[in-house]
């Protein structure tokens, strides 16, 4: 216990510089006198025991949500619990204030629990698997993500409580949160100590754990309850605090908890440690008025490195699965036909866009003038859409072949987050911010992270599960970013905010243009590379054996990938998912060679995206909801769908 | 619960607003001045030209800016154009307006615009910018432009006779600075500085702005809100709309309920007002702040 020494000391240390180093308020000494010390009793003492109460309740349940899913990377934000209860919160925040006055924990209760059902009910053929739990849990909240972006988007000043609350900020006026939270975390602390034992066994297969009594569902249902209302609480207490249910386990094991006694307590204290260590760093390095960053897009800041260096250290304490790949998926006869096809279907859609639509008087089926004047804004959106959708599937492809990971893509790995992270210090640093100066920002932001996910996924040994665990690092680290600069609540952020939730509708011949020249230029020379693209997912050893080039052959299409996410993340924001949801579908419906799933992936991607960019102008008429919102809304439970139907129909 | 007094009291306001901006567009010729189809993007325009008595063709988000910026009322005619972040383009080519006025926010939309018709722009919020000048300066070029110069020029010079008035009424009233804030949550405020609307209304009133420190073009947010400690003797005037929770959270607060302010009854919830507005807006902030102050003096004396 000794290690554990300096990590209290440092928190005890940061919390009283933060008490002690406060600067005097003006004004008269005796109403000043009151004041203060109000201020040290109901606002630094209580932040600080917050910060305390919130890292450790989020500790036990990332632990809980481990042990009880098998899933070394479950938290509440890899299972969309986070996002669901803040899309909840927000919803209920717009269209049912009577709820949030009834009560905030339940608002957020209930959208984290129907969060965490789907994502089990999505998963529950597979066993859950941790792979497919985690990854319903980030569509779920990609989806969830979106929704609320929009429904700031629609409501525009109403809700800035949001940008701060959506980063988690742990600023208090009384007691009233460590007070709300404090028996919770005993309770739930009750709970797991009474649960220790069949929490122990849950290590074990369920058949061995069966057999030894075990009233396997049940247990499982009342663990996962604790561990939802926990992170829920937090969650409507001081909102979102990413990372730490993630982080905590992780220092805990590597601090020399093994076993799930040890771990039951380590790891709510590492969490309290880490919370309350970055809470008062952003203190001291804010100013008197404000803090530095909303401590938990901090976290993420302190976090997200943290585990990525962790990642590597970190043993398997649950054997490592293989994902995908397990079930063979019966391969077409003819893919070139199939790919022509599903062409075919991509025009299809473009001249139902084009055509059809509302207006004032209802729908319409424009032809001569009416299509003439509203071709202008009609055709490059539709331009825009379909080589954004077509670059990201590409770029989807690309990383799914480079590492070998069916569930890698330009969102999971945090590349599309990248680009963000590349557009908003390109907004904070840059005088001048035209489109060349967003698409250089945002291109540099993604080839960055892609290259770092890159050097992490050639590591020996390093399995498609800690690459997964690394991209949620990467991309949570760079969204840390965004989330600060959205707090800020200034034109900068208002740019962010719409590059986050993505519009196809400012689209003109310039944006068009660039589309069709990007695809020209950087997608089909992909191509070139597709006998890499078959040798590649087999590992570094046959592709050395067949005499591939080991450096350029994976630089060049991690490169390729990296600059058509930036530039169509420019165009549609990061959120649409289709980088994933394009490959897929290709390799489930049976593409298996590298040059096939390319230019199936392509077509499905920008077939996706004309759906979604003309639903999306579509359904609210004159209002328009963001394009990758609807990506992300019919992409998403397709994906899903798709999975389990392939797993059923395989075995 | 307020809900159901609060339409009611919004019909009038907005009957009231109606009625004032009706008596100066007498002089013009109604909607469509000299029968220039105009449309715009931006409502601080949107507020000014129907203050003007001018309609515009179509404009956006008429849902959130009868609730958010209230008067003057929007007649049922302008066409919504949906999301001030997604302007609808097709739904504006459909209007075939003859002339769209936009700002400086919309610069990147421009070129686009252009094809429907042509486009002005007007620039009243950016940095370095005093905004309550550059409102009047836009209310004569829209008068200008659109025939209505008369009308631009008397609307002017009732809001200078508007905050003549205002400023001997609250001169009469102790001199206390003020603090104009939206509540983002119980815990943070957006505070508008010196180089807001809200922060030149004050100076034209002759009010001192409590914070006194640099805000970053306009408004300023999160602020904690112990920053309000530093200012025990300003009024602290919050700027709807407040969230749901705040208000009971707030009056759980130890910390709230011992800020002198509050002690003392100086927080005033306003109706409310664009803060990115033009003069109407301006106008209306003014008009709502000088009656909260009497109302409270008002009450103290009775």
């Amino acid at each position: 216990m000794l290690r554990w020494l300096l990590p209290v000391a440092i928190a005890l240390l940061l919390g009283a510089a933060v008490i002690l180093g406060r600067a005097a308020l003006p004004g008269d000494p005796a109403v000043t006198a009151a004041l203060e010390r109000i201020l040290l009793w109901h606002s630094l003492m209580p932040r600080f025991a917050t910060a305390l109460i919130c890292g450790a309740a989020l500790g036990l349940s990332g632990v809980l949500f481990q042990q009880v899913l098998r899933n070394p990377i479950a938290d509440a934000s890899t299972l969309g619990i986070a996002s669901g209860a803040q899309l909840a919160l927000t919803v209920a925040t717009v269209h049912a204030p009577a709820l949030i006055a009834l009560s905030r924990e339940l608002t957020a209760l209930a959208g984290g629990l129907a969060t965490v059902a789907i994502v089990l009910a999505l998963s529950w053929r597979q066993k859950l698997d941790p792979v497919t739990v985690v990854l319903s849990g980030m569509v779920i909240s990609l989806i969830a993500a979106a929704l609320s972006a929009t429904v700031i988007l629609a409501k525009g000043e109403y809700v800035l409580s949001l940008f701060i609350w959506g980063a988690g900020s742990l600023n208090q006026q009384s007691w009233d949160a460590p007070l709300m939270l404090a028996p919770r975390l005993l309770l739930g602390a009750i709970a797991a100590a009474l649960l220790l034992r069949p929490l122990t066994l849950l290590t074990l297969d369920d058949d061995n754990a069966r057999s030894l009594g075990l009233a396997l569902p049940a247990m499982r249902l009342l663990v996962l309850l604790v561990a939802v209302w926990l992170a829920a609480s937090v969650t409507a207490e001081v909102g979102i605090i990413g990372f730490v249910g993630l982080a905590a386990p992780v220092i805990a094991r590597a601090a020399g908890a093994r076993r799930l006694r040890d771990l039951l307590i380590a790891a709510p204290f590492a969490g309290a440690i880490l919370l309350s260590v970055t809470d008062s760093a952003v203190q001291l390095l804010g100013s008197a008025t404000a803090d530095l960053a909303p401590t938990g897009a901090a976290t993420a800041l302190l976090g997200g490195p943290l585990l990525l260096w962790m990642a590597r250290q970190l043993r398997h304490t649950i054997p490592p699965r293989t994902i995908g790949g397990r079930h063979t998926i019966a391969r077409l006869g003819h893919p070139w036909v199939a790919v022509l096809a599903g062409g075919v279907l991509l025009a299809l859609f473009c001249a139902i866009a084009l055509i059809l639509g509302p207006g004032p008087d209802g729908w319409s089926i424009a032809t001569g003038p009416l299509l003439a004047d509203l071709m202008p804004f009609r055709a490059p959106r539709i331009v825009v859409a379909a080589t954004a959708g077509a670059m990201l599937a590409a770029a989807g492809t690309l990383m799914q072949r480079l590492t070998g990971n069916p569930l890698a893509g330009p969102e999971v790995l945090g590349v599309s987050a990248g680009a963000g992270l590349g557009l908003a210090l390109m907004l904070l640093f840059a005088p001048v911010v035209g489109p060349v100066q967003m698409l250089l920002g945002a291109a540099s932001g993604s080839l960055a992270v892609a290259l770092i996910m890159l050097g992490v996924a050639a590591r020996p040994g390093y399995g498609p599960t800690r690459l997964l665990l690394a991209g949620i690092a990467m991309g949570a680290l760079c969204m840390a970013v965004v989330s600060t600069m959205l707090a800020q609540g200034d034109m900068r952020s208002y740019a962010l905010l719409l590059w986050l939730s993505g519009s196809t509708n400012r689209a003109g011949p310039i944006e068009a243009w660039t589309g069709l020249a990007a695809c020209l230029f950087l997608v089909l020379p992909l191509f070139l590379f597709s006998r890499w693209l078959d040798v590649l997912p087999l590992g570094a050893t046959v592709s050395r054996a067949v005499g591939l080039p080991q450096t350029t052959s994976r630089l060049a299409p991690a490169g390729f990938a990296a600059l058509l996410t930036g530039t169509a993340s420019l165009m549609i924001g990061p959120l649409s998912l289709i980088g994933l949801v394009g490959p897929h579908l290709a390799r489930l419906s049976g593409f298996a060679h590298g040059r096939h799933q390319l230019a199936a992936a392509i077509v499905f991607g920008a077939a996706l995206m004309v759906l979604a960019d003309w639903l999306s102008r579509a359904v609210v008429f004159p209002y328009q909801v963001p394009v990758g919102l609807f990506a992300a809304l019919i992409g998403g439970p397709y994906l899903i769908w798709l999975l389990s139907r392939g797993a059923e129909r395989n075995g | 619960m307020t809900q159901p007094a609060a339409p009611t009291r919004r019909t009038l306001l907005a009957l009231a607003a109606a009625a004032a901006a009706a008596s100066p567009a007498s002089g013009a010729a109604g909607s469509g001045v000299g029968g220039t189809r105009v449309a715009t993007v931006d409502w601080a325009v949107l507020e000014t030209l129907l203050a003007l008595g001018i309609t515009p063709v179509a404009a956006t988000e008429l849902l959130q800016f009868r609730e958010v910026a209230v008067e003057p009322a929007v007649p049922a005619s302008v066409a919504d154009l949906g999301l001030r972040g997604t302007v609808n383009f097709e739904m504006l080519q459909l209007v075939r307006p003859e002339l769209i006025f936009i700002s400086n926010f919309y610069a990147s939309s421009a070129e686009r615009l252009g094809l429907i018709a042509p486009v002005e722009s007007f620039t009243i919020y950016a940095q370095g910018v005093a905004p309550f000048s550059a409102a009047e300066a836009m209310t004569l070029a829209i008068g200008r432009r659109l025939g209505a110069e008369a009308a631009a020029q008397r609307f002017v010079a009732e809001t200078k006779a508007e905050f003549a008035g205002l400023r001997g009424r609250i001169a009469a009233l102790g001199g206390r600075p003020v603090i104009p804030i939206n509540l983002g949550d119980a815990r943070h405020f957006r505070v508008f500085g010196a180089d807001s609307m809200f922060g030149e209304v004050l100076a034209r009133l002759g009010v001192a702005n409590a914070w006194t420190q640099a805000t970053s073009y306009s408004a300023m947010a999160p602020v904690g809100l112990e920053a309000l400690a530093r200012i025990p003797e300003a009024w602290i005037v919050v700027i709807p709309p407040v969230p749901e929770d705040a208000t009971r959270i707030l009056g759980r607060s130890a910390f709230w309920n011992a800020l002198p302010n509050v002690v003392a009854g100086r927080v005033l919830t306003l109706e409310p007002v664009n803060p990115f507005g033009a003069l109407p807006a301006a106008r209306r902030f003014a008009r709502l702040l000088v009656a909260a102050i009497e109302r409270y003096a008002g009450a103290a004396r009775g």
